[in-house]
């Protein structure tokens, strides 16, 4: 068995030098990185001119081109007239002429402005959202959802779900679970959305992201620690950053707050993220704020699990991980956010009719309600317009 | 810790130098063993650590107080205890929230309500339903006399938390494994090749065949189904039966080659689930060692098939919903339960059937074949009913099976996975065998190196990213 050992170590030494570097290099920072992010580099710069992860790349090329690659950024360099989604490639998207990989677009003078923006104390609990404009005759809209797994567990789905019922709404899925914007070493955004999008012209992003990002990252071999006030400037660069990719097609974004966590340390980090993404795009005019929590707080803004139904039942507002929504939960906010998308009057009726395993949701007012502090007449989506059944703590609209 | 990580090849490599190391040294083997499991586990969670330990502890201790009590009433007095606050354990964890929610919706029918206190689930700790059922087997094994070595607490904590099977098994019986702990391990003595084979067939189907069926078709469907038409929807069904069985088995047989390189021989889970032809031949074949615990420490208890056929249809019900309900607190798992529980009922009529001419259409070549895909379409609707988050969609699911519609998801790549996570079940397994014994032959280093050639191109084949084991949930 040793023998065995010492071949198989040997041999998977050389054959995945670059996979082990890659590895280590997304490890966050910690004693593990440190052992093994200069041993891993050392292994692989002596062992690349054997030409092995060269090799190994050009074979993974090869997968991508009979499409074993879920890798957006390697099909879209590698095939320029053809794009798939990261999450699956169940993409409803028709996609050509994807944009070359790795182009960053110049972030627009607003959005510099917003990455040097002074962060915000909070994040307040009522933002209005600016009405988008109605679907004309004949055409549809296109919204990409984007994002980490806030998007693809409960919210995007339900979300999805939702709007297939809507055939003025054309939903394009560009989310991938794992990820963030903290950390462009293992998925870098800038390269990948442009890539899973190709050449689709969404008009609305709905973007769900920042969960993963409450951790330390290395910049020019400098550990940022996580809060600190490089780390904030510089992930408030990278949100800037992102907003300006999503929006360089002409489209509006959606930006998803995230909800009170169920673990008080892990909730200081995302009131963090959250405080910084809302700073960004506080200074957007294209950009809106969704507060999430309006939905699934509790009255205090606190993280609540479940809800009380009208009929006295519980329902499940978040997973038991305490993190994600659960589809329930994401259904408290689907009416409104439907009638964003498509403000027209037969989505309201056809909200109506949606079936739904969510009994909160019939409560919700299928009118938005217009704010008495938006001189634009925009939608609120605060707690104010919480579903009446969530109201046994006080949240009575 | 993921099974397809780096992290975890790093550790498995680390523990099999040390614990061939100190093998001579059996209580220091064992030690190091346990600490490698705490480890293993703590990884994922340390706060979750105290309550392993302490299940573990607490088995140990009413096992031994089984053990060494010499009245019938005392033994069965510390097995009631032992097992009572086993399931209260898994029950808190579990299913405490769903029972709430249940008792607030029956309550509402009568007295509409809302509850006046913030509720709050407790983390479900990893592996609970796996380390709780190992827990209960050792005291029951106790109990029955089937342990009949003294129980070394040791032994017990290595028992319930031996890392290849701690997340999601296979269920070890305590009978089986305490007594492999009494014997010194031998190097000698351990098929390499075949636990090489082991841990390559788990990672191909789990990193290939189920993450690409997960992502590629799997997903999609169940996530909105109406957006696919009949020919999509029943390729997801039949993609998520393929899915699950890789998934599992893919993980089982990762576990069972760990563990033999450790010189531990873990208990088959799984034998071509899809290739039985009755629900009773594929409870012997798919998760083996759950529909075994059931069998023998509820099915048996409840009265087996001893009290009559109304009886007997009671408990294979009853045992079916419990073995629903294990996989998870939803309605969705007891329903599935409840549609195996009556899959069982059925063929326990059709097969004690005395016609004749029924008798000798149940012997037909032809009607095995027609057996077994009835059977495989009846085990798929189940598989909706488990997978869907809600009755919502796995009526929605059964729906878009009626709406005509061509297929977008079966791109050549997920057709090839499909065709390999189902027909692969056909595979002679003598082909292993030969293929055991074919690397025998090799010159180690070249072995080795084979080796590490087919990790490497699984995970060029696989898609990015690792997704969890479906049964980590359990």
């Amino acid at each position: 068995m040793f023998l065995t050992l010492v071949g198989f170590s040997v041999a998977i030494l050389l054959l995945e030098s670059d996979g082990l570097e890659n590895w280590a290099n997304r490890l966050e920072p910690g004693a593990l990185r440190c052992v093994a992010q200069p041993i891993a580099s050392a292994l692989n710069r002596a062992l690349r001119p054997l030409g092995i992860a060269d090799a190994r790349n050009r074979t993974l090329d090869e997968a991508a081109h009979l499409g074993w690659s879920d890798d957006a950024v390697r099909l879209a360099r590698m095939n320029p007239t053809q794009t798939m989604d990261t999450e699956t490639a169940a993409s409803q998207s028709q996609t050509s002429h994807a944009p070359s990989a790795g182009t960053r677009p110049e972030s627009k003078s607003v959005l510099i402005a917003a990455a040097a923006a002074p962060i915000v104390g909070s994040v307040p609990h009522s933002v209005g959202l600016v009405p988008l404009t109605p679907i004309q005759q004949g055409r549809t809209r296109v919204v990409v959802l984007a994002g980490d797994s806030m998007m693809a567990v409960g919210f995007g789905t339900d979300l999805m779900r939702k709007a297939g019922e809507d055939k003025k709404l054309r939903i394009l899925r560009a989310f991938k679970s794992g990820t963030g914007l903290a950390r462009p070493d293992v998925f870098n955004w800038l390269d990948q959305y442009p890539a899973m999008v190709g050449s689709e012209k969404p008009d609305v992003v709905i973007v769900a992201i920042g969960a993963n990002d409450g951790q330390s990252f290395v910049v020019d071999s400098r550990v940022l620690s996580f809060g600190s006030e490089e780390w904030r400037k510089t992930y408030q660069s990278r949100v800037a950053d992102f907003l300006a990719t999503v929006e360089s097609t002409g489209a509006r974004v959606l930006w998803v707050g995230l909800p009170p966590m169920r673990s008080e340390p892990f909730n200081q980090r995302i009131s963090i993220v959250n405080r910084i993404a809302y700073t960004v795009v506080s200074h957007d005019p294209k950009a809106s704020w969704w507060s999430t929590a309006s939905y699934v707080a509790d009255a205090s803004g606190s993280f609540r699990e479940f809800a009380a139904t009208s009929n006295g039942g519980l329902v499940r507002l978040r997973t038991s991980d305490g993190i994600h929504f659960t589809e329930e939960g994401a259904s408290t906010m689907m009416a409104v956010l439907m009638r964003w998308l498509d403000p027209s009057p037969e989505s309201s009726n056809a909200m109506r009719r949606l079936p739904s395993a969510n009994p909160l949701q019939p409560r919700v007012p299928n009118r938005p309600a217009k704010s008495t502090s938006e001189t634009s007449g925009s939608l609120i989506a605060d707690r104010t317009k919480a579903p009446a059944s969530l109201a046994h703590r006080g949240q009575e609209p | 810790m993921l099974f397809p990580t780096v992290e975890y090849a790093l550790f498995f490599l680390a523990v099999l130098s040390i614990a061939w190391s100190v093998y001579r040294f059996p209580k220091v083997h064992k030690g190091f063993l346990l600490l490698a499991s705490y480890a293993f586990y703590g990884f994922w969670n340390w706060t979750f650590l105290p309550l392993l330990i302490g299940i573990s502890v607490f088995a140990g201790v009413v096992a031994k107080f089984i053990q060494h009590s010499n009245s019938r009433g005392a033994r069965n007095a510390w097995l009631a205890v032992g097992v009572t606050v086993c399931l209260v354990v898994l029950g808190y964890f579990k299913y405490s929230t769903f029972l709430l929610a249940n008792w607030f919706a029956f309550r509402g029918w009568f007295a509409p309500s809302p509850p006046r206190i913030p509720i709050i689930s407790p983390l479900l700790p990893l592996g609970i339903s796996f380390f709780v059922f190992h827990a209960i087997s050792l005291l029951v094994d106790c109990h029955r006399g089937k342990v009949t070595e003294p129980v070394e607490l040791g032994d017990a904590l290595l028992y319930v938390a031996f890392f290849p099977q701690l997340i999601a098994g296979p269920i070890l019986r305590a009978s089986r494994f305490l007594p492999q702990l009494a014997v010194r391990r031998n190097p000698d003595a351990i098929r390499v090749n075949r636990a090489f084979l082991l841990i390559l067939s788990g990672l191909f189907k789990k990193v290939v065949i189920s993450n690409m069926l997960a992502t590629r078709l799997v997903e999609p469907v169940f996530s909105v189904p109406r957006s696919f038409g009949a020919a999509d929807t029943l390729l997801a069904i039949y993609g998520y039966a393929a899915q699950i069985y890789c998934d599992f088995s893919g993980y089982t047989d990762i576990a069972v080659g760990c563990a033999l390189l450790l010189g531990f021989h873990l208990p088959r889970n799984f034998n071509a689930p899809y290739k039985a032809t009755n629900p009773q031949e594929f409870w012997r074949r798919w998760h083996i060692s759950l529909s075994r615990w059931l069998r023998d420490y509820l099915y048996f208890p409840l009265g087996g098939s001893r009290k009559g056929p109304l009886r007997t249809g009671f408990n294979l019900m009853l045992t079916m919903l419990l073995g629903g309900l294990w996989h998870g607190a939803a309605w969705t798992f007891v329903a599935w339960g409840g549609l195996h529980g009556l899959l069982l009922v059925v063929y326990r009529l059709w097969s004690r059937s005395t016609w004749h001419e029924l008798i000798a259409i149940h012997n037909s070549t032809a009607w095995r074949w027609i057996a077994r895909i009835l059977l495989f379409h009846a085990v798929c609707a189940g598989w909706v009913l488990f997978r869907a988050p809600s009755f919502e969609v796995a009526f929605d699911v059964f729906r878009r099976l009626a709406v005509p519609g061509a297929t977008t998801l079966a791109t050549t790549p997920v057709c090839i996975v499909l065709f390999l996570g189902l027909a692969g079940q056909y595979m002679p397994s003598r082909w292993g065998n030969a293929l055991e014994v074919e690397l025998g032959r090799w010159p180690a280093l070249a072995r080795g190196a084979a080796l590490a050639v087919v990790i490497a191109l699984i995970e060029i084949l696989g898609p990015t990213g690792v997704a969890a084991f479906i049964y980590f949930q359990f």
